[in-house]
């Protein structure tokens, strides 16, 4: 018995081979020296090291105390507006996707030159981040909130088309094929069979777009896309801090209810 | 009638699905396909309503020859030919009535359907549909709510909305139990015979086929080998059709009682 035992835990293979063993611990030493090194080098590149840093910071952060409460009434205007910017890019990239990610989707798009070339497109929009849009858009139109719902509406498209297109495609195709097979042309196939399971995590990942929407809004504002970012900068060229400080916790107050609102709608959903 | 001249498919990776296949099936017969797993049976089923194209031979249905059909001769061919398949193929997160009224996606307007804009007919006929396989209790159950037995019925419910000539079953009963597969079959038996409708079922199980078909159709490696009416089909028959002495898992056993 004890025999038989011992005879059956000699013969246990390991869980993973050998070689995969060997190429997990190189990788894990490689990025770990890599890490060692970034982390020496930026520690030199930085006046007076790490602990110089801290100490400048705690003075330029004294300046912003306290904030200026008094600002509240004019920045309600550009915040409402960064919101607005959000919204109005979010929808539009939500309507625009559509097409675009029943494009990007294998399952759906069996024309092969058709899937790669939007695919391709989606890739290469991603590629471009949103401030840099933001600079072009403002160069081009000016300062405002055109520039800044445009740079959005294509650095969210870039995400929720490539993410809803990988939603697509991981979608049951039994129901599809009986759709066809009861003489269901293609919208109708895509209505019956695939919209209704995909819809929830559609309305997630739109959700969760306008998020990343709200906070990159403001961020864009800081480069002349209009909102409240934009006020911001302004009152950070003007050394102007306690006010800085008052739309900083503006900003902070509404990312978090947004994100809480949107958060509950999306738990609810799946 | 189903016609079937010297039809041939072979799949784009070089596998042979159908070879020199001749078959005629006529209005209102309850064919069974037998034969081992990948001898063809899906192939032959699946080229009637071209979910499957062969790339050799003729193919008439109702003296069309339907190999050449794209576009919207395709969509009405399939409107004519209701399939039922082994996974039910419902949509999962859809009511069973919404499930159900798909089988008028080949009659109605893409607009119409898009917006549920059913004509009042088409509803009833839903509903009567859901009746006749004894389901109508769960008009807004969603269909992941079902068993396995009740989903195959709405999906019987749904060809019969389809209200077509000819039934294509693709292994209706293999992902279920013994007795709720008789029950399954009977259902099937019963529409073929009140509604006159041409049925043809994919099958594996000897003892099943013997029971419900009228006319059984043995095939091995894509071609046919046999075809007969049941009376004339033995166990020795089917050990020529599967090339092998019969085993007890080609039984399914059981009857719908037990
Ligand atoms: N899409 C495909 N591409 C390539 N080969 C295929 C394809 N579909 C089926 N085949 C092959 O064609 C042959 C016939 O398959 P088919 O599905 O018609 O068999 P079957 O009798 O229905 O088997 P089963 O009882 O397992 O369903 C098999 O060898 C199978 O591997
Ligand atoms: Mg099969």
């Amino acid at each position: 018995m004890t025999n038989d035992k011992k005879t059956l835990t000699d013969q246990v293979p390991s869980i993973y081979p050998v070689k995969t063993k060997i190429q997990v611990t190189i990788i894990f030493f490689v990025v770990l020296a890599m890490y060692l090194t970034s982390m020496i080098w930026t520690q030199s590149q930085m006046a007076g090291g790490f602990t110089g840093a801290l100490g400048n910071m705690f003075n330029v952060m004294k300046n912003f105390f306290p904030p200026n409460p008094e600002v509240i009434s004019a920045v309600i205007g550009p915040m409402l507006e960064t919101i607005q910017m959000a919204i109005i890019a979010t929808t539009v990239a939500a309507i625009l996707t559509v097409p675009l990610a029943l494009l990007a989707a294998r399952n759906v798009t069996t024309f092969k030159p058709l899937y790669y070339i939007t695919r391709t497109f989606l890739n290469i929009l991603r590629t471009i981040p949103d401030l840099v849009l933001a600079v072009i858009f403002v160069g081009l139109f000016g300062i405002g909130l055109f520039p800044g719902i445009l740079a959005l509406i294509i650095f969210s498209l870039g995400i929720l088309a490539k993410l809803i297109s990988e939603t697509i495609e991981s979608v049951d195709m039994d129901p599809m094929e009986a759709m066809r097979a009861s003489g269901g042309n293609v919208f109708q196939t895509i209505s019956y069979a695939l919209i209704p399971q995909v819809l929830p995590q559609y309305v997630s990942l739109v959700l969760y777009v306008f998020e990343i929407n709200i906070r990159a809004s403001v961020v864009l504002g800081l480069v002349g896309a209009g909102g409240i970012g934009l006020i911001l900068n302004q009152q950070l060229q003007f050394y102007n801090y306690p006010n800085a400080m008052m739309i900083i916790i503006i900003i902070f107050v509404v990312v978090i209810v947004i994100e809480y609102i949107s958060t509950k709608i999306r738990e609810a959903l799946i | 009638m189903i016609q079937f001249k010297d039809v041939g498919l072979v799949y784009p990776n070089g596998t042979v699905g159908l070879k020199n296949v001749n078959l005629t099936i006529n209005d209102g017969e309850f064919v069974v396909i037998v034969g081992l797993s990948g001898a063809g049976k899906s192939t032959l089923i699946r080229s009637i309503n071209r979910l499957v194209t062969p790339t050799s031979g003729e193919l008439y249905v109702d003296n069309e020859d339907i190999l050449k059909y794209r576009g919207k001769d395709l969509r009405k061919l399939r409107t004519k030919t209701g399939m039922i398949f082994q996974n039910y193929n419902l949509v999962k997160r859809s009511s069973v009535l919404k499930n159900v009224l798909a089988g008028r996606l080949g009659h109605t307007g893409t607009l119409r359907s898009i917006f549920n804009a059913y004509k009042k007919e088409d509803v009833a006929l839903a509903y009567e549909s859901l009746k006749r396989v004894n389901i109508a209790d769960k008009i807004y159950n969603r269909a992941d709510e079902l068993s396995g037995g009740q989903q195959q019925r709405v999906s019987i419910a749904r060809v019969l909305t389809q209200q077509p000539k000819y039934i294509l079953a693709d292994e209706p009963v293999a992902s279920l139990d013994p007795p709720t597969s008789h029950q399954v079959m009977k259902y099937l038996k019963k529409i073929n015979k009140e509604d006159n409708l041409t049925t043809i079922v994919n099958l594996h199980f000897i003892d099943m086929a013997m029971e419900y078909a009228d006319r059984i159709v043995g095939m091995r490696a894509g071609e046919i080998v046999f075809d007969g009416p049941v009376s004339e089909v033995t166990e020795k028959t089917f050990e020529e059709i599967y090339g092998r002495s019969i085993r007890e898992e080609d039984f399914r056993g059981g009857s719908e009682e037990s």
